[in-house]
């Protein structure tokens, strides 16, 4: 039967993959596959939004993984052959994704963030990052089906079409790991939102107390900005919630201006900011690698220049 | 007693890596090798659950012969031996090949009960190679996880996942990938570094595996992303700030 199959974890990633489905499986003129295990979802919502067939799987039962799907969507795979599979980059699916290629003997490319489907060669061409976000690669699948992760957010959701019909069609088969999930601790939902955000003023490794956020927040705050930060920052200090922290495995930000305080610029962050339109660095190093990925630059003390930075600028706003 | 197996990548430094001037190629011919970050991680937390639990801890590589130069500094970081699983043809591994490679020679000769890998690598980044291994080796898999405890003949593992945390109970043996912020990773000092000269190392050959690995995707070309930006530095003083308002004013976040 062939056709494009999408697998992802969450709502808004599904709705992504059906828009870069739809037209993938329109280019190679294939059906769109969703797999679903929520039987909560409308599936009328799915079949609106470009799924021509929803594959529901079993339930789950309490404390059972995700990752107990495994040998089931890997036969499901093995007998239907689809031509192409998309799965979405959350840590689970991740996850999935690499056991499922590894049982159907065949490559995956992880972090997939842009495709084409070659019509010439008939065969998909999927880019992703290398060497820390210093390099793209663009590689084709050789095997079976061709698949890769992606990202959220790489594609937007598409528009749904009124009375866009579908089949569901359900698969049977017993579930069985010898994995228990014994807790789910939900985190709190935290209000920032450095993604919508138009400015973001971003701490880095510079910064040497916790208190001294509060440097950062009063910039932000007369900028109208959110406050964001390196891996570190988040990881290991934990100083501010790991929503916020920007790069090649955090968020990918576009605001109008960024400004880095005692940022020191690595590869693995700054790839999070090559959207934004401009780029401020504070940084008393001045060969830190920040100023090569900047627009302006201030050489300086962050604990000197950023308080002088934010009082200038308020008494801008005043006069 | 758990025996631990602790896996390392010897990766490309990016920050060595050059773009060609005037085109989008990289230049990876002045570049220098290291340990991947995430797997000094890997290494740690193998040491740590030795200290804390006992048991061994071995480390396990491949690479072409010259990766060589990163088992000594493996070594210093916790494993009592070294497997280096070694063929001039292994360079551009993909993950599927790696995890083959490993699968191969772990099941040729390493007893175990837990396997520990990094969340990904440091060149690749594919996070692959860890969930892909335990498929070949057909037991348990967590990734992404910030604390491993162990319990009997479990792992207790807390994975980090997009809306919270899962905590996982893996019977072992079982494979886990480790994020950073699971420990800090020790700083070798002299006499780690003279012990991990003392310590056997094991080459397991591609003619020792008997197999071949073929790789399952063909990379097309590989491009320099282009972020440069001409930065106009200003100094510190009054004069600087003055014109930094001045360049906020234009870009239009101070009305």
């Amino acid at each position: 039967m062939a056709g494009v199959w999408i697998l992802a974890d969450n709502h808004d990633q599904i709705l992504e993959l059906l828009a870069a489905g739809r037209s993938l499986a329109d280019d190679i003129g294939m059906g769109l596959h969703l797999l679903l295990w929520d039987r909560e979802e409308k599936s009328g919502e799915y079949f609106s939004y470009g799924a021509d067939e929803i594959i529901l799987l079993p339930a789950l039962a309490d404390g059972q993984p995700l990752s107990v799907y495994i040998p089931l969507i890997a036969e499901e795979a093995a007998r239907e052959k689809p031509e192409v599979f998309l799965i979405g980059g959350s840590n689970r699916c991740k996850e999935l994704a690499a056991r499922i290629a590894t049982r159907l003997e065949t490559g995956l490319c992880s972090e997939c963030t842009a495709f084409h489907f070659n019509q010439d060669l008939k065969r998909l061409e999927m880019e992703r990052m290398i060497y820390g976000g210093v390099g793209v690669q663009t590689v084709a699948s050789t095997s079976k089906p061709q698949m890769a992760t992606i990202p959220p957010r790489t594609f937007s959701p598409g528009s749904p079409l009124e009375g866009r019909e579908g089949k569901t069609r359900e698969i049977t088969g017993a579930l069985e790991t010898p994995v228990r999930v014994l807790e789910k601790k939900a985190k709190s939902k935290e209000q920032v939102n450095i993604r919508e955000a138009k400015v973001v003023v971003c701490v880095g490794r510079g910064l040497e107390n916790e208190e001294d956020l509060q440097l950062a927040r009063e910039l932000a705050e007369v900028l109208g900005g959110e406050v964001a930060c390196t891996r570190p920052i988040a990881e290991e200090l934990h100083w501010l919630p790991e929503e916020t922290y920007i790069g090649l495995s955090g968020q990918v930000i576009k605001p109008h201006l960024y400004i880095g305080i005692g940022v020191s610029g690595q590869i693995q962050h700054t790839v999070g900011i090559r959207d934004a339109k401009t780029v401020i660095a504070i940084n008393r190093d001045e060969n830190a690698a920040i100023f090569e990925v900047a627009d302006y630059g201030i050489i300086g003390d962050l604990y000197e220049v950023v308080p002088q930075l934010t009082r200038a600028i308020k008494e801008k706003v005043k006069s | 007693m758990p025996r631990i197996i602790t896996c390392f990548k010897w990766v490309v430094d990016q920050a060595d890596i050059r773009v060609v001037p005037g085109t989008d190629e990289l230049s990876l011919d002045r570049v220098g090798y290291r340990i991947s970050e995430y797997d000094r991680n890997c290494l740690e937390e193998g040491a740590r659950l030795k200290e804390q639990y006992g048991g061994e801890v071995v480390g396990l590589t491949v690479g072409i012969p010259g990766a060589k130069k990163s088992i000594k500094d493996a070594l210093s970081r916790g494993p009592e031996k070294a497997y280096f699983v070694t063929d001039p043809s292994f360079s551009n591994l993909e993950p599927g090949q790696t995890a083959a490679i490993m699968a191969a020679a772990i099941s040729s000769q390493i007893e175990y009960d837990l396997i520990i890998c990094g969340e990904g690598s440091g060149d690749l980044y594919a996070q692959q190679v860890g969930p892909r291994l335990a498929e070949m080796l057909g037991i348990p898999c967590a990734v992404f996880v910030n604390k491993i405890e162990i319990k009997e003949k479990e792992a207790i593992v807390e994975c980090k996942v997009e809306d919270g945390v899962e905590v996982l109970a893996l019977p072992l043996p079982a494979l886990i990938t480790v994020l950073p912020d699971i420990n800090t990773p020790r700083v070798p000092g002299l006499k780690d570094t003279l012990a991990a000269g003392k310590k056997p190392v094991e080459e397991i050959t591609l003619q020792d595996l008997n197999k071949s690995f073929d790789p399952y995707l063909e990379t097309l070309n590989v491009r320099a992303t282009s972020m440069e930006r001409t930065c106009e530095k200003m100094d510190a003083g009054s004069e600087g700030i003055a014109k930094m308002v001045a360049v906020l004013t234009k870009a239009g976040v101070i009305s």
